[in-house]
Protein backbone atom coordinates (compact mmCIF):
# COMPACT_ATOMS: atom_id res chain seq x y z
CA UNK A 1 0.00 0.00 0.00
CA UNK A 2 1.80 3.53 -0.74
CA UNK A 3 1.11 6.79 0.74
CA UNK A 4 0.72 9.80 -1.08
CA UNK A 5 0.00 13.23 0.06
CA UNK A 6 -1.22 15.45 -1.83
CA UNK A 7 -0.66 19.73 -0.95
CA UNK A 8 -3.50 21.75 -1.49
CA UNK A 9 -7.32 20.94 -1.71
CA UNK A 10 -8.57 23.39 -3.94
CA UNK A 11 -9.90 21.62 -6.84
CA UNK A 12 -6.56 20.66 -8.65
CA UNK A 13 -5.53 18.91 -5.37
CA UNK A 14 -9.04 17.13 -5.07
CA UNK A 15 -9.32 15.98 -8.76
CA UNK A 16 -5.95 14.65 -8.32
CA UNK A 17 -7.05 12.51 -5.09
CA UNK A 18 -9.91 11.36 -6.99
CA UNK A 19 -8.28 9.92 -10.31
CA UNK A 20 -5.81 8.38 -7.98
CA UNK A 21 -8.50 6.69 -6.23
CA UNK A 22 -9.31 5.28 -9.29
CA UNK A 23 -6.28 4.03 -10.56
CA UNK A 24 -4.53 3.12 -7.18
CA UNK A 25 -7.31 1.75 -5.02
CA UNK A 26 -5.14 0.85 -2.39
CA UNK A 27 -3.10 3.82 -2.10
CA UNK A 28 -3.56 5.70 1.43
CA UNK A 29 -3.73 9.51 0.19
CA UNK A 30 -3.45 12.64 2.71
CA UNK A 31 -4.85 16.21 1.71
CA UNK A 32 -3.11 18.88 3.64
CA UNK A 33 -4.44 22.68 3.58
CA UNK A 34 -2.80 25.49 5.66
CA UNK A 35 -6.41 26.97 6.36
CA UNK A 36 -8.57 24.63 8.62
CA UNK A 37 -11.03 24.34 5.79
CA UNK A 38 -10.74 22.44 2.63
CA UNK A 39 -11.69 23.40 -1.04
CA UNK A 40 -9.57 26.14 -1.98
CA UNK A 41 -10.69 28.57 -4.64
CA UNK A 42 -14.06 26.39 -4.83
CA UNK A 43 -14.65 28.11 -1.81
CA UNK A 44 -12.80 31.52 -2.03
CA UNK A 45 -12.80 31.50 -5.82
CA UNK A 46 -15.84 30.92 -6.98
CA UNK A 47 -17.80 33.62 -6.78
CA UNK A 48 -20.91 33.37 -3.79
CA UNK A 49 -23.57 33.55 -6.22
CA UNK A 50 -22.81 30.69 -8.58
CA UNK A 51 -23.34 28.02 -6.02
CA UNK A 52 -23.86 25.31 -8.45
CA UNK A 53 -20.43 25.98 -9.64
CA UNK A 54 -19.39 25.35 -6.31
CA UNK A 55 -21.39 21.83 -6.02
CA UNK A 56 -18.56 20.07 -7.44
CA UNK A 57 -17.39 19.71 -3.80
CA UNK A 58 -20.31 17.22 -3.38
CA UNK A 59 -17.99 14.91 -5.66
CA UNK A 60 -14.98 16.12 -3.41
CA UNK A 61 -16.81 15.28 -0.04
CA UNK A 62 -17.05 11.43 -1.20
CA UNK A 63 -13.52 11.68 -1.57
CA UNK A 64 -12.97 11.98 2.13
CA UNK A 65 -15.97 10.43 3.03
CA UNK A 66 -16.03 6.79 0.89
CA UNK A 67 -12.30 6.43 0.13
CA UNK A 68 -9.10 6.14 2.34
CA UNK A 69 -8.52 9.79 2.09
CA UNK A 70 -7.76 12.14 5.05
CA UNK A 71 -7.95 15.86 5.25
CA UNK A 72 -5.24 17.53 6.97
CA UNK A 73 -6.42 20.90 7.93
CA UNK A 74 -4.55 23.82 9.21
CA UNK A 75 -0.97 22.97 8.44
CA UNK A 76 1.63 24.99 6.61
CA UNK A 77 4.06 23.41 4.42
CA UNK A 78 7.19 25.13 5.19
CA UNK A 79 6.63 26.39 8.72
CA UNK A 80 4.59 23.67 10.02
CA UNK A 81 6.35 20.65 8.34
CA UNK A 82 9.24 21.40 5.53
CA UNK A 83 8.42 19.86 2.18
CA UNK A 84 11.93 17.83 2.58
CA UNK A 85 9.66 15.78 5.18
CA UNK A 86 6.75 15.21 3.57
CA UNK A 87 9.00 13.70 0.33
CA UNK A 88 10.67 11.22 3.33
CA UNK A 89 7.60 10.47 4.45
CA UNK A 90 5.30 9.58 1.33
CA UNK A 91 5.96 7.15 -2.07
CA UNK A 92 4.72 10.88 -3.66
CA UNK A 93 3.91 13.97 -3.29
CA UNK A 94 2.30 16.24 -5.27
CA UNK A 95 1.98 19.82 -4.57
CA UNK A 96 -1.37 21.45 -5.95
CA UNK A 97 -1.04 24.89 -4.12
CA UNK A 98 -2.41 27.15 -6.57
CA UNK A 99 -1.13 30.67 -7.62
CA UNK A 100 -2.36 33.48 -5.55
CA UNK A 101 -0.66 36.89 -6.28
CA UNK A 102 -2.63 39.04 -8.43
CA UNK A 103 -0.66 39.78 -11.80
CA UNK A 104 0.32 43.54 -11.91
CA UNK A 105 -0.46 46.06 -14.88
CA UNK A 106 3.26 47.66 -14.56
CA UNK A 107 1.30 50.70 -14.88
CA UNK A 108 2.53 54.29 -12.50
CA UNK A 109 0.12 54.52 -9.64
CA UNK A 110 -0.89 50.95 -8.76
CA UNK A 111 -0.07 51.52 -5.60
CA UNK A 112 -2.66 54.23 -5.13
CA UNK A 113 -5.22 53.67 -2.59
CA UNK A 114 -8.60 52.12 -4.37
CA UNK A 115 -6.75 49.87 -6.70
CA UNK A 116 -7.41 46.20 -5.82
CA UNK A 117 -6.63 43.13 -7.80
CA UNK A 118 -9.40 40.70 -8.38
CA UNK A 119 -8.01 37.91 -6.04
CA UNK A 120 -8.21 39.90 -2.94
CA UNK A 121 -11.35 41.31 -3.85
CA UNK A 122 -13.16 37.91 -4.78
CA UNK A 123 -11.40 36.67 -1.91
CA UNK A 124 -12.75 39.34 0.49
CA UNK A 125 -15.95 39.01 -0.49
CA UNK A 126 -15.38 34.57 -0.07
CA UNK A 127 -14.33 35.70 3.29
CA UNK A 128 -11.13 34.22 2.74
CA UNK A 129 -9.18 34.41 6.30
CA UNK A 130 -7.24 37.47 6.46
CA UNK A 131 -7.89 39.19 3.33
CA UNK A 132 -8.87 42.86 3.35
CA UNK A 133 -11.60 43.86 2.16
CA UNK A 134 -11.92 46.23 -1.13
CA UNK A 135 -13.59 49.96 -0.09
CA UNK A 136 -15.59 50.14 -3.30
CA UNK A 137 -16.42 53.38 -4.58
CA UNK A 138 -19.47 54.82 -6.81
CA UNK A 139 -17.17 54.86 -10.12
CA UNK A 140 -15.29 51.47 -11.02
CA UNK A 141 -12.99 51.07 -13.50
CA UNK A 142 -12.65 47.00 -14.08
CA UNK A 143 -9.47 46.25 -16.20
CA UNK A 144 -9.77 43.26 -18.05
CA UNK A 145 -11.63 41.15 -20.06
CA UNK A 146 -11.67 37.29 -18.59
CA UNK A 147 -14.65 35.91 -16.33
CA UNK A 148 -13.09 36.46 -13.44
CA UNK A 149 -13.90 40.20 -14.64
CA UNK A 150 -17.48 39.32 -15.17
CA UNK A 151 -17.69 37.79 -11.80
CA UNK A 152 -16.40 41.48 -10.56
CA UNK A 153 -18.43 43.36 -12.54
CA UNK A 154 -22.25 41.19 -11.72
CA UNK A 155 -21.60 41.56 -7.58
CA UNK A 156 -20.71 45.18 -8.06
CA UNK A 157 -23.87 45.70 -10.46
CA UNK A 158 -26.35 43.26 -8.12
CA UNK A 159 -28.98 44.63 -5.98
CA UNK A 160 -29.49 43.24 -2.86
CA UNK A 161 -32.57 40.80 -3.85
CA UNK A 162 -30.28 39.26 -6.74
CA UNK A 163 -28.01 37.88 -3.72
CA UNK A 164 -30.93 35.71 -2.67
CA UNK A 165 -29.63 31.79 -2.48
CA UNK A 166 -25.77 32.97 -2.38
CA UNK A 167 -23.68 32.94 0.23
CA UNK A 168 -22.64 36.39 0.64
CA UNK A 169 -22.60 37.40 3.89
CA UNK A 170 -25.04 39.91 4.62
CA UNK A 171 -22.17 42.00 6.15
CA UNK A 172 -20.77 42.37 2.42
CA UNK A 173 -23.89 42.84 1.11
CA UNK A 174 -24.78 45.85 3.07
CA UNK A 175 -21.21 47.52 2.18
CA UNK A 176 -21.92 46.88 -1.47
CA UNK A 177 -25.31 48.97 -1.26
CA UNK A 178 -23.46 51.57 1.09
CA UNK A 179 -20.60 51.99 -1.72
CA UNK A 180 -23.70 52.70 -4.24
CA UNK A 181 -22.02 51.78 -7.01
CA UNK A 182 -23.12 54.08 -9.68
CA UNK A 183 -20.85 53.05 -12.90
CA UNK A 184 -18.74 50.31 -13.68
CA UNK A 185 -16.50 50.80 -16.85
CA UNK A 186 -14.75 47.87 -18.44
CA UNK A 187 -11.78 48.28 -20.25
CA UNK A 188 -10.02 45.48 -22.07
CA UNK A 189 -6.73 45.59 -24.01
CA UNK A 190 -7.68 42.95 -27.17
CA UNK A 191 -10.30 43.74 -29.34
CA UNK A 192 -14.11 42.43 -28.68
CA UNK A 193 -13.45 39.32 -30.34
CA UNK A 194 -10.50 38.42 -29.00
CA UNK A 195 -11.96 38.96 -25.26
CA UNK A 196 -11.37 35.89 -22.73
CA UNK A 197 -15.38 36.30 -21.70
CA UNK A 198 -17.74 32.94 -21.89
CA UNK A 199 -20.63 34.34 -23.74
CA UNK A 200 -22.59 32.27 -21.44
CA UNK A 201 -21.33 34.53 -18.67
CA UNK A 202 -21.71 37.78 -20.17
CA UNK A 203 -25.48 36.71 -21.07
CA UNK A 204 -25.99 36.43 -17.04
CA UNK A 205 -25.41 40.15 -17.07
CA UNK A 206 -28.23 40.77 -19.26
CA UNK A 207 -30.57 39.59 -16.37
CA UNK A 208 -29.29 42.22 -14.04
CA UNK A 209 -31.97 43.82 -12.56
CA UNK A 210 -30.47 47.29 -11.88
CA UNK A 211 -27.97 47.95 -14.72
CA UNK A 212 -27.94 49.37 -17.70
CA UNK A 213 -25.12 47.73 -20.19
CA UNK A 214 -23.43 49.90 -23.13
CA UNK A 215 -20.93 48.02 -25.10
CA UNK A 216 -18.72 49.91 -27.46
CA UNK A 217 -16.89 48.24 -30.45
CA UNK A 218 -18.49 45.28 -30.59
CA UNK A 219 -17.52 44.17 -33.91
CA UNK A 220 -16.97 40.73 -35.92
CA UNK A 221 -18.45 37.67 -35.65
CA UNK A 222 -19.36 34.63 -32.89
CA UNK A 223 -20.88 33.74 -29.72
CA UNK A 224 -18.86 36.44 -27.95
CA UNK A 225 -19.81 39.24 -30.46
CA UNK A 226 -23.24 38.00 -30.39
CA UNK A 227 -23.56 37.81 -26.68
CA UNK A 228 -21.79 41.29 -26.59
CA UNK A 229 -24.49 42.80 -29.04
CA UNK A 230 -27.18 40.97 -26.85
CA UNK A 231 -26.75 42.54 -23.77
CA UNK A 232 -25.73 46.37 -25.44
CA UNK A 233 -28.47 48.68 -24.74
CA UNK A 234 -30.30 46.36 -21.86
CA UNK A 235 -32.38 48.88 -19.45
CA UNK A 236 -33.99 47.64 -16.64
CA UNK A 237 -36.62 49.98 -15.61
CA UNK A 238 -35.41 52.05 -12.64
CA UNK A 239 -32.03 50.65 -12.91
CA UNK A 240 -29.51 52.80 -10.97
CA UNK A 241 -26.08 51.95 -12.49
CA UNK A 242 -24.28 52.00 -15.80
CA UNK A 243 -21.83 49.11 -17.15
CA UNK A 244 -19.75 50.39 -19.96
CA UNK A 245 -17.71 47.76 -22.00
CA UNK A 246 -14.96 49.18 -23.90
CA UNK A 247 -12.06 46.95 -26.34
CA UNK A 248 -8.95 47.65 -27.63
CA UNK A 249 -7.32 50.02 -25.03
CA UNK A 250 -3.89 49.78 -23.03
CA UNK A 251 -3.55 50.46 -19.20
CA UNK A 252 -0.90 53.65 -18.72
CA UNK A 253 -1.30 55.16 -15.98
CA UNK A 254 -3.95 55.41 -12.87
CA UNK A 255 -3.85 59.20 -11.59
CA UNK A 256 -4.29 60.71 -7.75
CA UNK A 257 -1.83 61.82 -5.17
CA UNK A 258 -2.70 59.70 -2.56
CA UNK A 259 -6.07 57.89 -3.82
CA UNK A 260 -7.06 56.73 -7.34
CA UNK A 261 -8.96 59.51 -9.12
CA UNK A 262 -8.70 58.00 -12.96
CA UNK A 263 -7.57 55.57 -15.11
CA UNK A 264 -5.77 56.21 -18.30
CA UNK A 265 -5.50 53.85 -21.32
CA UNK A 266 -4.05 54.49 -25.36
CA UNK A 267 -5.78 52.65 -28.25
CA UNK A 268 -3.16 53.60 -30.98
CA UNK A 269 -2.91 57.82 -31.37
CA UNK A 270 -6.53 58.12 -29.50
CA UNK A 271 -6.31 58.46 -25.10
CA UNK A 272 -8.64 57.40 -22.92
CA UNK A 273 -9.25 58.52 -19.08
CA UNK A 274 -11.73 57.40 -17.33
CA UNK A 275 -12.23 59.16 -13.72
CA UNK A 276 -13.44 57.10 -11.39
CA UNK A 277 -12.48 56.38 -7.38
CA UNK A 278 -11.99 52.23 -7.29
CA UNK A 279 -9.89 50.46 -9.97
CA UNK A 280 -10.35 46.55 -10.18
CA UNK A 281 -7.46 44.38 -12.00
CA UNK A 282 -8.41 41.20 -13.29
CA UNK A 283 -5.52 40.27 -15.16
CA UNK A 284 -4.91 37.33 -13.69
CA UNK A 285 -2.46 35.51 -11.26
CA UNK A 286 0.92 35.22 -10.76
CA UNK A 287 3.82 33.16 -8.72
CA UNK A 288 6.85 31.15 -9.22
CA UNK A 289 6.04 27.45 -10.32
CA UNK A 290 8.37 24.50 -10.80
CA UNK A 291 10.09 23.00 -13.78
CA UNK A 292 8.06 19.83 -14.50
CA UNK A 293 8.36 17.46 -17.37
CA UNK A 294 4.94 16.69 -19.32
CA UNK A 295 3.40 14.54 -17.41
CA UNK A 296 3.86 17.02 -14.06
CA UNK A 297 6.85 15.23 -12.34
CA UNK A 298 9.48 17.58 -10.56
CA UNK A 299 12.20 14.71 -9.30
CA UNK A 300 10.99 11.54 -8.12
CA UNK A 301 8.07 11.29 -6.06
CA UNK A 302 7.57 14.75 -6.39
CA UNK A 303 4.89 16.02 -8.62
CA UNK A 304 3.23 19.06 -9.24
CA UNK A 305 -0.49 20.06 -10.73
CA UNK A 306 -3.37 22.30 -11.58
CA UNK A 307 -2.26 26.15 -12.17
CA UNK A 308 0.96 25.69 -9.81
CA UNK A 309 1.96 23.05 -12.40
CA UNK A 310 0.46 25.18 -15.53
CA UNK A 311 0.25 28.87 -14.45
CA UNK A 312 -2.89 30.41 -13.68
CA UNK A 313 -5.12 28.89 -17.05
CA UNK A 314 -7.85 26.83 -17.24
CA UNK A 315 -11.19 26.56 -15.72
CA UNK A 316 -12.02 23.63 -13.33
CA UNK A 317 -12.61 21.16 -16.25
CA UNK A 318 -9.14 21.75 -17.63
CA UNK A 319 -7.49 21.34 -14.47
CA UNK A 320 -9.86 18.01 -14.02
CA UNK A 321 -7.95 17.01 -17.22
CA UNK A 322 -4.79 17.93 -16.39
CA UNK A 323 -4.86 16.24 -12.47
CA UNK A 324 -5.71 12.71 -14.02
CA UNK A 325 -2.67 13.19 -16.25
CA UNK A 326 -0.19 13.50 -13.77
CA UNK A 327 -2.26 10.81 -11.38
CA UNK A 328 -1.41 8.60 -14.77
CA UNK A 329 2.02 9.67 -13.79
CA UNK A 330 1.84 9.02 -10.62
CA UNK A 331 0.60 5.41 -11.14
CA UNK A 332 2.58 4.49 -13.52
CA UNK A 333 6.08 5.64 -11.38
CA UNK A 334 4.48 3.46 -8.26
CA UNK A 335 3.38 0.44 -9.66
CA UNK A 336 5.21 -2.31 -7.97
CA UNK A 337 6.01 -0.25 -5.19
CA UNK A 338 7.05 -1.98 -2.14
CA UNK A 339 6.72 0.82 0.48
CA UNK A 340 8.53 1.34 3.81
CA UNK A 341 7.31 4.77 4.40
CA UNK A 342 5.74 5.81 7.31
CA UNK A 343 2.93 8.13 5.37
CA UNK A 344 -0.01 8.71 7.79
CA UNK A 345 1.19 7.61 10.91
CA UNK A 346 4.38 10.05 10.51
CA UNK A 347 2.20 12.82 9.70
CA UNK A 348 -0.33 12.89 12.71
CA UNK A 349 2.44 12.56 14.83
CA UNK A 350 4.30 16.06 13.50
CA UNK A 351 1.01 18.21 13.03
CA UNK A 352 -1.41 17.30 16.35
CA UNK A 353 -2.98 20.69 15.10
CA UNK A 354 -4.58 19.29 12.34
CA UNK A 355 -7.89 19.70 11.67
CA UNK A 356 -9.45 16.67 10.33
CA UNK A 357 -12.92 16.00 7.74
CA UNK A 358 -14.75 15.65 11.14
CA UNK A 359 -14.22 18.58 12.57
CA UNK A 360 -14.62 20.32 8.67
CA UNK A 361 -18.26 18.88 8.83
CA UNK A 362 -18.57 20.69 12.34
CA UNK A 363 -17.79 23.70 10.36
CA UNK A 364 -19.33 23.31 7.69
CA UNK A 365 -22.99 22.38 9.57
CA UNK A 366 -22.20 25.24 11.74
CA UNK A 367 -21.86 27.61 8.59
CA UNK A 368 -25.27 25.73 7.45
CA UNK A 369 -27.18 26.71 10.29
CA UNK A 370 -25.76 30.37 10.97
CA UNK A 371 -26.97 31.20 7.77
CA UNK A 372 -30.02 34.00 6.78
CA UNK A 373 -33.18 32.64 5.25
CA UNK A 374 -32.33 33.95 1.98
CA UNK A 375 -28.53 32.64 2.20
CA UNK A 376 -26.98 29.20 1.61
CA UNK A 377 -24.06 29.79 4.49
CA UNK A 378 -22.91 32.24 6.36
CA UNK A 379 -18.94 31.34 6.29
CA UNK A 380 -16.81 31.54 10.01
CA UNK A 381 -14.83 34.55 8.67
CA UNK A 382 -11.27 33.95 10.79
CA UNK A 383 -9.33 30.72 11.06
CA UNK A 384 -9.82 31.40 14.94
CA UNK A 385 -13.51 30.82 14.95
CA UNK A 386 -13.01 28.14 12.32
CA UNK A 387 -10.45 26.30 14.88
CA UNK A 388 -13.07 27.01 18.02
CA UNK A 389 -15.82 25.38 16.68
CA UNK A 390 -13.60 21.97 14.94
CA UNK A 391 -12.70 22.27 18.95
CA UNK A 392 -15.91 21.29 20.08
CA UNK A 393 -15.63 18.41 17.69
CA UNK A 394 -12.86 15.74 19.09
CA UNK A 395 -9.44 16.98 20.69
CA UNK A 396 -7.23 19.40 18.39
CA UNK B 1 -32.72 -6.75 -18.62
CA UNK B 2 -29.24 -5.73 -19.33
CA UNK B 3 -28.66 -1.90 -18.17
CA UNK B 4 -25.64 0.34 -19.72
CA UNK B 5 -25.21 3.69 -18.33
CA UNK B 6 -23.79 5.86 -20.69
CA UNK B 7 -22.09 9.50 -18.74
CA UNK B 8 -21.29 12.54 -20.64
CA UNK B 9 -19.44 14.52 -18.43
CA UNK B 10 -17.08 18.35 -17.91
CA UNK B 11 -16.27 18.25 -14.05
CA UNK B 12 -16.89 15.15 -13.32
CA UNK B 13 -20.68 15.52 -11.34
CA UNK B 14 -22.03 13.24 -14.18
CA UNK B 15 -20.05 10.41 -14.07
CA UNK B 16 -20.23 10.51 -10.27
CA UNK B 17 -24.19 10.74 -10.71
CA UNK B 18 -23.62 7.56 -13.15
CA UNK B 19 -21.59 5.59 -10.80
CA UNK B 20 -24.39 6.30 -8.23
CA UNK B 21 -26.61 5.06 -10.02
CA UNK B 22 -24.97 1.45 -11.43
CA UNK B 23 -24.51 1.30 -7.44
CA UNK B 24 -28.13 1.48 -6.82
CA UNK B 25 -29.22 -1.04 -9.55
CA UNK B 26 -26.86 -3.36 -7.80
CA UNK B 27 -29.19 -6.08 -8.66
CA UNK B 28 -28.92 -5.37 -12.62
CA UNK B 29 -25.62 -5.79 -12.75
CA UNK B 30 -25.25 -2.15 -14.87
CA UNK B 31 -21.84 -1.04 -16.38
CA UNK B 32 -20.80 2.34 -16.24
CA UNK B 33 -19.36 4.10 -19.53
CA UNK B 34 -18.10 7.30 -20.57
CA UNK B 35 -19.41 8.19 -23.69
CA UNK B 36 -15.96 9.19 -24.94
CA UNK B 37 -15.21 5.84 -24.58
CA UNK B 38 -19.01 4.35 -26.48
CA UNK B 39 -18.90 4.06 -30.08
CA UNK B 40 -22.70 3.66 -31.83
CA UNK B 41 -21.88 0.59 -33.07
CA UNK B 42 -21.36 -0.50 -29.98
CA UNK B 43 -25.64 -0.53 -29.32
CA UNK B 44 -27.12 -3.53 -28.23
CA UNK B 45 -31.05 -3.82 -28.40
CA UNK B 46 -31.25 -6.41 -25.75
CA UNK B 47 -29.42 -3.84 -23.22
CA UNK B 48 -31.49 -0.51 -21.76
CA UNK B 49 -29.31 2.74 -21.66
CA UNK B 50 -29.78 5.14 -19.45
CA UNK B 51 -28.08 8.31 -20.22
CA UNK B 52 -26.32 10.80 -17.65
CA UNK B 53 -25.10 14.08 -19.57
CA UNK B 54 -24.34 17.40 -18.28
CA UNK B 55 -24.40 21.14 -19.82
CA UNK B 56 -21.29 23.00 -20.74
CA UNK B 57 -19.92 26.35 -22.22
CA UNK B 58 -22.45 27.99 -24.39
CA UNK B 59 -25.31 25.19 -23.75
CA UNK B 60 -23.22 22.35 -25.93
CA UNK B 61 -22.39 19.01 -24.76
CA UNK B 62 -19.95 18.35 -21.87
CA UNK B 63 -16.49 17.24 -23.80
CA UNK B 64 -16.86 13.48 -22.63
CA UNK B 65 -19.83 13.85 -25.14
CA UNK B 66 -18.80 15.38 -28.00
CA UNK B 67 -16.64 12.54 -29.58
CA UNK B 68 -19.50 10.16 -29.21
CA UNK B 69 -21.84 13.41 -30.52
CA UNK B 70 -19.79 13.63 -34.13
CA UNK B 71 -19.63 9.71 -34.58
CA UNK B 72 -23.33 9.62 -34.60
CA UNK B 73 -23.32 12.39 -37.22
CA UNK B 74 -20.63 10.59 -39.06
CA UNK B 75 -22.07 7.09 -38.76
CA UNK B 76 -25.75 7.57 -38.79
CA UNK B 77 -26.63 4.54 -37.35
CA UNK B 78 -29.88 3.59 -37.16
CA UNK B 79 -30.74 2.87 -33.35
CA UNK B 80 -34.44 0.80 -34.22
CA UNK B 81 -35.22 -1.23 -31.30
CA UNK B 82 -33.02 0.76 -29.29
CA UNK B 83 -34.62 1.60 -26.00
CA UNK B 84 -33.30 4.54 -23.65
CA UNK B 85 -33.78 7.22 -20.85
CA UNK B 86 -31.74 10.30 -20.49
CA UNK B 87 -31.19 12.28 -17.12
CA UNK B 88 -29.58 15.81 -17.70
CA UNK B 89 -27.64 17.96 -15.57
CA UNK B 90 -28.16 21.94 -15.65
CA UNK B 91 -27.76 24.61 -13.76
CA UNK B 92 -30.67 27.38 -13.20
CA UNK B 93 -27.85 30.16 -13.21
CA UNK B 94 -27.96 29.93 -17.18
CA UNK B 95 -32.02 29.46 -18.37
CA UNK B 96 -31.15 30.15 -21.96
CA UNK B 97 -29.23 26.93 -22.21
CA UNK B 98 -30.49 25.48 -19.14
CA UNK B 99 -29.98 21.56 -19.59
CA UNK B 100 -29.09 21.99 -23.56
CA UNK B 101 -26.88 18.75 -22.97
CA UNK B 102 -29.62 16.17 -21.98
CA UNK B 103 -31.91 17.03 -24.64
CA UNK B 104 -29.50 16.92 -27.17
CA UNK B 105 -28.40 13.91 -26.19
CA UNK B 106 -32.18 13.08 -26.61
CA UNK B 107 -32.42 14.20 -29.66
CA UNK B 108 -29.52 12.35 -31.35
CA UNK B 109 -30.22 9.01 -30.21
CA UNK B 110 -34.32 9.45 -30.68
CA UNK B 111 -33.24 11.06 -34.18
CA UNK B 112 -31.56 7.80 -35.34
CA UNK B 113 -34.99 5.60 -34.33
CA UNK B 114 -33.83 4.75 -30.44
CA UNK B 115 -37.41 5.10 -28.49
CA UNK B 116 -36.96 6.78 -25.33
CA UNK B 117 -38.29 5.89 -22.40
CA UNK B 118 -39.99 7.95 -19.46
CA UNK B 119 -39.42 11.33 -19.31
CA UNK B 120 -36.09 12.82 -19.55
CA UNK B 121 -35.55 14.73 -16.23
CA UNK B 122 -32.80 17.38 -15.36
CA UNK B 123 -31.28 18.18 -11.45
CA UNK B 124 -30.66 21.98 -11.43
CA UNK B 125 -26.97 22.69 -9.95
CA UNK B 126 -28.07 25.69 -8.46
CA UNK B 127 -31.52 24.18 -6.79
CA UNK B 128 -32.01 23.11 -3.01
CA UNK B 129 -31.90 18.78 -4.14
CA UNK B 130 -29.16 16.41 -4.04
CA UNK B 131 -28.75 14.87 -7.62
CA UNK B 132 -29.20 11.62 -5.92
CA UNK B 133 -32.31 12.51 -4.30
CA UNK B 134 -33.74 13.45 -7.75
CA UNK B 135 -32.44 10.80 -10.30
CA UNK B 136 -32.87 7.18 -7.73
CA UNK B 137 -36.41 7.47 -7.75
CA UNK B 138 -36.72 8.30 -11.17
CA UNK B 139 -34.45 5.11 -12.13
CA UNK B 140 -36.51 3.10 -10.61
CA UNK B 141 -39.96 4.59 -12.21
CA UNK B 142 -37.93 4.65 -15.53
CA UNK B 143 -36.78 0.73 -14.96
CA UNK B 144 -40.81 0.15 -14.55
CA UNK B 145 -41.87 1.77 -17.14
CA UNK B 146 -39.00 -0.23 -19.10
CA UNK B 147 -39.92 -3.58 -17.75
CA UNK B 148 -43.66 -3.04 -18.70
Amino acid sequence: MVSIAILGTGPSGCFTAQALVKALPDARIDMIDALPVPYGLIRYGVAADHQGTKAVIRQFERLFERSDVRFFGNVRVGSDIALDDLTGMYDAVVMAFGLRTDRCLGIPGEGLAGVYGSGQVTGAWNDMPGVEPAQIGKRVVVIGNGNVAVDLIRVLAKGPEEFHGSDLSLAHTQALMAAGVERIDVVGRSPADQAKFDPVMLRELGRLTQARISVQGAEGEGKLIEALQGIDGHAPEGATREIAFRFGWTPEALDGTDHVTAARFRRGDEQLTLPCDTVLTAIGFTGDTPATDDAGAVSPGLYATGWYRRGPRGTIPENRADAQQVAARIAADLAGTATTKPGRDALSARVPQAVTYAQWQAIDAAERAACPADRCRQKLTTTEQMLATARQTGDL
Amino acid sequence: MQIALLYGTETGNAEMLAEDIAAHLSDHDASVTNLSDFDPADFDTDTFYIVVCSTYGDGELPASAQPFAEKMEAQKPSLDGIRFAVFGMGDSEYPETYNFGGKRMEELLAGAGAELVGERVTHNASGDDMADDLALPWVDDILAQADA
